[in-house]
C-alpha cells in the first residue's frame, strides 16, 4: 500500500506531510529557492512509492467564469483546451471547472478557467515529482477544495464565504451551490487574534463588496453567510468582532472543531487552516485539478495496477459467493442425508429386534427365503413318474384287450404335433401346446383278442384308448401312433388273403402333463 | 490511455493475480458443484435404502409369516440332509439297503460328477444348487417294485431325488412263470440335488 503524502505548496516553503487514516504528520520542510528543489529531489528519491498530492495555497490564482456549447466526450476536450489556451499563455497548470448547464434555447456550458498568474514558481517543483517517478495523484488549490470544506462545516449552502487562516494567508472563498466561484489569499504576517480578527471582518467585506459588483450575491435582503474558522483559542476573539449585520451572517468555528467535522484527529502544532484543507484533497480530491494526465501516468498506472487487482478479488468473492450459495445446498443436502440415513438406521434396528423373535435358524432370513422359494421352483419342475402311471394304470383297467410292451417317462418339452398328430384329440392338442416343459409318458403296446384284418376294430378300441387317457384334464395326448397309418400324408398297406402271423398290432400313445 | 512497455510490464504481475484468483474462484465453483452432485447422490442412495427399510418394517407381519412358514420347509431340508455337501457314502448305504430290503433282483447304479444347478444371491452369500445325475438300472418282478425302490430313495434322505426319465420294459418272461426271473427292466436317471447355503452358520 503507498503512503498517502500531500505536499502544500506556499509562496514561501513547501512542507510535505504523511498522511494516515485520520492524522496529518509533518514530515519535511523545502525552502522555494535551488537547494529547497535539490533537497526534495533527494527527498523524492528515499520516497519513490510515494502517492503525491500536490495542494498550492498561493496569491494570484485567477478565475474567469467562461460559456462552452454543450459538448461531450473529445470535442468538449478539445474546445476546453483551446479556451484554456486562449485564456492563459501557460496552460500546464490550469483547469476547467464545470459550474452547469445554462438552461436556454443555446444550452451553453458555464465554465470557471482557472489557472495561476505566475506558474514559473511552480513548474520547477513538478519537475522533480516527475523525475522523480513518484505517483503524482493530483495538483490541486487549496479553493478547489473550498467546496467540500464548506459542505462538511456549514452544510448544503446556495451562497457562502468559507474563510480560513493558512499558513500562506487569510484564504477567501466564495461557493456557489456547492461550485467555487472565486477566491483570494491576502498574507497575514503574525497578526494579533483582535487584529486578525478584524483583518478578517475587512477582508470578507471588501470580498462582499466585489463580488456584489460582479452580481453573483443574492439581493434579496438575506445576508451572505461567512465560515469563518478561527485560529486555536481565538474563537472568542472573533466572535467578539465578526458580528453579523444585514450583509454578512459571520459563523465563527475553532480549528479543532473544524478538524473534527472533515475527520481529522491529528495534525502537527504549528498546522492552521490548511491542514483541512490537505486531509481533504487526501480523503475526497475533487474530479477538477491542474495536472495533466501525462503528468499523473504513474498514478494512473498504479490505480489500473491496483483495479485490475482488486477485479480479481472481486472476481474471486464473487464466485466464492456463489461457491458459497452451493455449499449452503451441500450442507442442506448432507443434512437430510444424514437425516434419512438415521431413520434409516432406525428403521433396521427396528427391524432387527422385530425379527430377533422370529425363530432361531442357523441362516438369516433372506437366506432362507431364498433357499425354499429356489427349492420349491426346483419341485414344481420335478414331478415323480407314479401320478402319471398310477393315470396310465386306471385306465388300463378299462381296456383289458390292451397289453403294454414298454413306457418311457420323462421330463422334457412337447414337439409340434402339427402334421403328424391327426389321431390325438384337439381339446388335447389345445392342453399342451409345443416347447412347453412337461412330463411325457410314451405307451407302446398291442390290441389283443382282435384280428389283424379288421383294422376298423383295432383302430377304434385305440383311438377310445387315447380318448380316455385324455379325459383327464390334468392330461393330454399329443401323439397317437396307430397299427394302420390312416393320416392322408402316411403310406397305407395291406396283405388281404395272407396267411394270420398271430402278432398283435402295435401302437404308440404319448401322453403329456404340463409343468405350471 | 495506452500503455507503454514499461507500464504493462507493471500490470503483468496485478494480471496474473487477476487470472489466478478468477481461476481459483472457477475452480471452487466446479469443485463445490461436484460436491454437491455426490451429495445428491449419496442422499438418493440413502432415500431409497431408507424407504427400501421402512417397506421391509411395513411387512414385517408377512414376512413373520412367510419365515415361519418358509423355516418348517428349511428345517426339514436340513434334517433330511439336502442342506449341506454330499453324503454319497450314504446315498450307496442306502441303495445297497433299499435293494436287501425289497429283494431286487437286480441292481446297478452310477453316479455322475457333481454339477452346478442354480446359484441363488442371498444376503450374505449366495445359495448354491447342486445336482449329481445317477443310471439306475434295475431288474423288477413287477412295475410296483420300482415305485417302492423310488418312495424308498426318498424316504432315505441325504439328497433330493427328482426322476428326469424312467423307462420300463418288458423282459419277454411270461407272467405265469413261477421262477424269480425279471419281468420288468427300467432304467431311470434321478437328479440328486443337494443344497449349500454359504451363508448358514456352520
Amino acid at each position: 500500500m503507498a503512503t498517502k503524502r500531500l505536499i502544500y505548496f506556499t509562496a514561501a516553503e513547501l512542507r510535505v506531510y504523511r498522511r494516515s487514516r485520520r492524522t496529518l504528520a509533518s514530515e519535511a520542510r523545502f525552502d522555494t529557492d535551488e537547494a529547497g528543489i535539490e533537497a526534495f529531489r533527494a527527498f523524492l528519491s528515499q520516497h519513490r512509492d510515494a502517492l503525491l498530492y500536490v495542494v498550492a495555497d498561493l496569491a494570484g490564482e485567477d478565475f474567469h467564469e467562461d460559456q462552452i456549447p454543450y459538448l461531450r466526450g473529445a470535442e468538449r476536450r478539445t474546445v476546453v483546451e483551446r479556451r484554456l489556451a486562449q485564456r492563459y499563455r501557460d496552460t500546464r497548470l490550469s483547469a476547467a471547472i464545470p459550474l452547469g448547464i445554462i438552461k436556454d434555447e443555446r444550452r451553453n456550458e458555464r465554465l470557471l478557467l482557472a489557472s495561476f498568474t505566475n506558474a514559473q514558481q511552480f513548474t520547477p517543483w513538478l519537475d522533480a515529482i516527475a523525475e522523480s517517478g513518484t505517483k503524482l495523484a493530483g495538483v490541486f488549490s487549496v479553493p478547489m477544495l473550498a467546496p467540500a470544506l464548506a459542505a462538511r462545516i456549514g452544510g448544503r449552502q446556495a451562497h457562502c464565504i468559507m474563510v480560513t487562516v493558512n499558513q500562506a494567508g487569510l484564504r477567501q472563498s466564495f461557493v456557489e451551490n456547492g461550485r467555487l466561484r472565486f477566491a483570494r489569499l491576502e498574507p497575514t504576517v503574525n497578526l494579533a487574534p483582535d487584529s486578525l480578527a478584524l483583518f478578517v471582518r475587512s477582508e470578507t467585506a471588501r470580498l462582499a463588496s466585489y463580488l456584489g459588483t460582479l452580481r453573483v450575491v443574492p439581493r434579496d435582503g438575506t445576508p451572505l453567510k461567512v465560515f469563518v474558522v478561527a485560529p486555536r483559542g481565538a474563537r472568542a476573539r472573533f466572535e467578539q468582532t465578526l458580528t453579523s449585520d444585514a450583509s454578512l451572517e459571520f459563523v465563527t468555528i475553532e480549528l479543532p472543531e473544524a478538524l473534527d467535522r472533515v475527520g481529522l484527529r491529528g495534525t502537527p502544532e504549528d498546522s492552521l487552516g490548511e491542514a483541512l484543507y490537505l486531509h481533504l484533497a487526501a480523503g475526497n480530491p475533487p474530479k477538477d485539478q491542474f495536472a495533466k494526465l501525462e503528468e499523473r501516468r504513474g498514478y494512473r498506472v498504479w490505480q489500473l495496477q491496483r483495479a485490475v487487482a482488486a477485479a480479481g478479488a472481486v472476481g474471486f468473492a464473487a464466485c466464492a459467493l456463489y461457491a458459497s450459495a452451493i455449499w449452503i445446498d451441500i450442507l442442506t443436502v448432507k443434512s437430510r442425508t444424514a437425516d434419512q440415513a438415521s431413520q434409516s438406521r432406525q428403521v433396521a434396528e427396528r427391524y432387527a429386534r422385530i425379527t430377533r423373535t422370529f425363530p432361531v435358524t442357523q441362516t438369516t432370513t433372506d437366506n432362507l427365503k431364498a433357499t425354499v422359494n429356489e427349492f420349491r421352483k426346483i419341485a414344481a419342475r420335478s414331478p415323480s413318474p407314479e401320478g402319471a402311471l398310477a393315470h396310465l394304470s386306471t385306465v388300463l383297467e378299462q381296456f383289458p384287450e390292451i397289453e403294454l410292451d414298454s413306457l418311457a417317462w420323462k421330463l422334457g418339452t412337447t414337439e409340434s404335433t402339427e402334421g403328424r398328430n391327426r389321431a390325438a384329440p384337439e381339446s388335447a392338442k389345445r392342453a399342451v401346446p409345443a416347447g412347453e416343459r412337461a412330463e411325457l409318458l410314451e405307451i407302446n403296446g398291442r390290441v389283443n383278442a382282435a384280428q389283424r384284418s379288421d383294422y376298423r376294430a383295432i383302430t377304434d378300441k385305440v383311438e377310445r384308448f387315447a380318448d380316455t387317457l385324455a379325459q383327464n384334464p390334468d392330461y393330454s395326448v399329443v401323439r397317437t401312433r396307430l397299427p394302420f397309418d390312416i393320416a392322408s400324408e402316411g403310406t397305407l398297406t395291406g396283405d388281404i388273403g395272407a396267411r394270420e402271423t398271430g402278432e398283435a398290432p402295435r401302437f404308440t400313445v404319448v401322453l403329456a402333463r404340463r409343468l405350471r | 490511455m495506452n500503455t507503454t512497455s514499461p507500464e504493462f510490464k507493471r500490470l503483468v504481475l496485478p494480471i496474473a493475480a487477476f487470472v489466478l484468483l478468477v481461476g481459483a474462484g472457477v475452480a471452487l465453483i466446479l469443485w463445490s458443484h461436484q460436491v454437491l452432485v455426490g451429495a445428491k447422490r449419496q442422499l438418493s442412495i440413502v432415500s431409497a435404502e431408507r424407504a427400501k427399510n421402512s417397506e421391509r418394517l411395513l411387512r414385517i407381519a408377512d414376512e413373520e409369516r412367510e419365515v415361519k412358514e418358509k423355516i418348517a420347509v428349511y428345517r426339514q431340508l436340513a434334517a433330511l440332509g439336502i442342506l449341506g455337501r454330499e453324503h454319497r457314502l450314504e446315498w450307496a448305504d442306502a441303495i445297497k439297503r433299499i435293494r436287501a430290503q425289497r429283494g431286487l433282483i437286480d441292481l446297478r447304479y452310477r453316479v455322475a460328477p457333481q454339477r452346478s444347478l442354480v446359484s441363488v444371491p442371498g444376503k450374505p452369500g449366495t445359495i448354491d444348487f447342486y445336482a449329481s445325475t445317477m443310471t439306475v438300472n434295475l431288474a423288477l418282478l413287477h412295475e410296483e417294485d420300482l415305485f417302492g425302490f423310488l418312495n424308498d430313495l426318498r424316504a432315505s434322505g441325504n439328497a433330493y431325488y427328482a426322476v428326469r426319465s424312467c423307462t420300463l420294459s418288458r423282459t419277454g418272461v411270461p407272467p405265469t412263470a413261477a421262477s424269480l426271473a425279471a419281468r420288468v427292466n427300467a432304467t431311470c436317471d434321478i437328479d440328486l440335488i443337494t443344497i449349500v447355503d454359504q451363508g448358514a452358520k456352520s
